[in-house]
């Protein structure tokens, strides 16, 4: 389990987290929302440990400013919004980048874990190709590649590893948002844990267990996406009024931005 | 069985061939890397003996080779002269050209890998200027102000002066154009010019009150060449280049994460300050000891990365040895030129290089303008 308790964080003498307490339990898939410059990548990067921040971070009940970052990097890998990269890697070389952190395992395993990376993120037969030449989407999605191949076991030796991804989907076509959304859920399902910053919210509610309402470095509202989207959180936070519905034969909200009330 | 066994040989051999194709088909650029360091090696060591046997008095390949090997009495084989010129003319100028060569081309590489651009070279980015300053102040001022440090370091207080004046511009450079973990490329540009014009203006002043002796051993060593290469400099600057160029091969994985950019690399498990300091120091150590020993000699630094990032790709583990081996390969090279184009005179070595590198920066520019952020 992720639990990050009361994180403060200030960037350049600006307070942008007022404490945050965010917890992300094995097996569930935990979405931060909110709207834009609301401190999700902030939250998230205080629980990569990659900003300063006042509270604490555990994984699996260590510490994270107490671990080195070899020992953090074994516990946790976490997709950044967007590389640019200026030297001509291929995608085989950036994927196994990941591989070469944990590497103990032979070169065959790794091997087969490069490759099996590239096809859960539909890149097969991608890996001879440079990466400066792909599409934004398509380098998103190598990105996840190399991120997965440093957290390949979502559990080991006893201790969920968590992928933590910021705006996964961001660059994506319809198809492959599904596929990532349903690797991370895979993830999950198979002990690791993920915690995802997403825009889209009915996305977030087909495929989350938990989600996490921000607002104005704060935490407005956190629980099932059936308790968090709802029509006074919705307009409290994005200040506009919005109809959340719910699908014919199921539990899952949506919202349509032509509910919208000005 | 003799057929059988020429055919499997062919096979082999093609199969090699076929591999290195479906490798690279596939991304896979290691083996393909690991066959051209190999060449390089054979190339550098034939370039470092056509180098010796190179020049006005003739001496054959056999007998330099025992003589340097000691496998015959050296006083039979070589005349006096030809020994003197053999071992200590064209031998220590040909080991410095192969270390001032490979730091120059090793500090490129660290350089741009620190910088995450392919543009950054010590010489371009002032931090060649700050370590010329450094040799020029210890020159000038040096036995009346820093006295006590020649007791100290003896023949190493130029290397090590060099050194300082180099990490100083480095550790200035890298503040200025690097805010939160991402470097601004035109800021580290810029900056770099802004401080080599300092340091240059510095270093005129210092020139401006030097008296006739110092001027005359600060052009003794400003020319720019191995021309001046002795036993005494190898000594001087060798251990420090050597250091670093041992040290760096540990920082091949931090350079590769490093690429995706601080934060990533940080994410991967890089301890990305330490990765960060060893390298600065390393390139402010090699680039120090290559220009308080041989001058400013420029764009080696630039040119040999990007042409073997284009064979083999950026990955550090195989471009810092291929790059070490192929800048002091270029280096003798350029160096043999230098002292045979307009016998019996010489060429400063840098005007060489300069000519060669200066057209191919500009290459790279135009090439690159679109993807590098400019």
């Amino acid at each position: 389990m992720i639990s990050a308790s009361n994180l403060s964080v200030r960037l350049s003498d600006k307070p942008v987290l007022h404490g945050v307490s965010v917890e992300a339990r094995a097996g569930e898939l935990t979405a931060i929302v909110g709207p834009n410059g609301s401190g999700k990548t902030t939250t998230l990067k205080a629980i990569a440990g990659e900003v300063a921040y006042d509270g604490t971070v555990r994984i699996n009940g260590h510490d994270i400013a107490a671990l080195k970052p070899w020992e953090l990097a074994l516990k946790r890998a976490v997709l950044p919004q967007s590389t640019v990269i200026s030297f001509p890697f291929t995608v085989r070389e950036i994927v196994r980048m990941g591989l070469s952190i944990g590497g103990t395992a032979g070169a065959a395993q790794t091997d087969r874990i490069a490759q099996e990376a590239l096809e859960a993120v539909d890149l097969t037969g991608f890996s001879g190709r440079f990466y400066q030449e792909l599409s934004g989407g398509e380098q998103q999605r190598v990105q996840m590649a190399r991120v997965l191949c440093q957290i390949w076991e979502p559990v080991t030796s006893g201790e969920p590893s968590f992928l933590l991804l910021d705006e996964p989907v961001s660059s994506l076509d319809i198809r492959h948002q599904l596929t990532i959304m349903r690797l991370a859920r895979d993830f999950c399902s198979r002990g690791g844990g993920v915690i995802a910053i997403m825009h889209d919210l009915n996305l977030t509610a087909m495929f989350a267990d938990r989600m996490i309402m921000m607002k104005t470095g704060r935490v407005h509202a956190a629980g099932s996406p059936q308790e968090v989207m709802t029509d006074e959180i919705m307009e409290a936070v994005f200040g506009c009024a919005m109809r959340v519905n719910v699908t014919p034969h199921g539990t899952v909200p949506f919202v349509l931005p032509h509910t919208a009330a000005h | 069985m003799s057929r059988s066994d020429t055919m499997m040989a062919d096979g082999h051999g093609a199969g090699f061939f076929v591999r290195l194709r479906s490798d690279w088909l596939s991304g896979d650029r290691s083996r393909l890397a690991r066959l051209l360091i190999g060449v390089l090696v054979l190339v550098t060591a034939i370039m470092f003996c056509a180098s010796i046997m190179t020049g006005a008095a003739d001496a054959s390949l056999s007998n330099v080779m025992r003589g340097v090997l000691g496998l015959n009495d050296i006083e039979q084989v070589l005349s006096v002269r030809d020994r003197i010129i053999i071992l200590d003319i064209r031998l220590p100028r040909a080991v410095l050209g192969l270390m001032v060569g490979a730091s120059l081309a090793v500090s490129g590489v660290v350089m741009q890998g620190l910088f995450r651009n392919p543009l950054a070279d010590p010489g371009l980015v002032g931090v060649s200027s700050g370590a010329s300053l450094g040799a020029v102040l210890m020159i000038v001022l040096g036995s009346s102000v820093f006295g006590p440090l020649f007791a100290v370091f003896g023949f190493y207080t130029l290397p090590v002066a060099a050194f300082f004046g180099g990490l100083a511009t480095t550790l200035l450079l890298y503040r200025i154009a690097t805010r939160s973990g991402q470097t601004s490329v035109a800021t580290m540009l810029l900056a770099g010019i802004a401080l080599g014009a300092l340091a240059g203006a510095v270093t005129g002043v210092l020139i401006f009150v030097a008296d006739d002796k110092q001027l005359r051993d600060l052009t003794f060593w400003g020319l720019g060449s191995l021309a001046g290469a002795n036993w005494t400099k190898i000594v001087a600057a060798g251990p420090i280049i050597l250091l670093s160029l041992a040290v760096v091969p540990f920082l091949a994985r931090g350079l590769n994460a490093l690429t995706l950019g601080e934060a990533a690399a940080f994410h991967m498990g890089i301890p990305v300050q330490r990765v960060k300091n060893i390298a600065i120091v390393s390139v402010a150590a090699a680039t120090g000891a290559s220009v308080a020993v041989s001058g400013g000699i420029g764009f080696v630094g630039i040119v040999v990365p990007h042409v073997l990032r284009l064979v083999i790709g950026p990955d550090h583990r195989y471009l810092l040895p291929a790059s070490a081996l192929l800048g002091g390969t270029l280096l003798i090279f350029a160096d043999m030129i230098a002292r045979t184009i307009v016998p019996p005179a010489e060429l400063p070595i840098g005007i060489i290089t300069a000519f060669a590198g200066a057209p191919f920066f500009l290459w790279i520019l135009l090439r690159g303008r679109s993807h590098m952020d400019l």
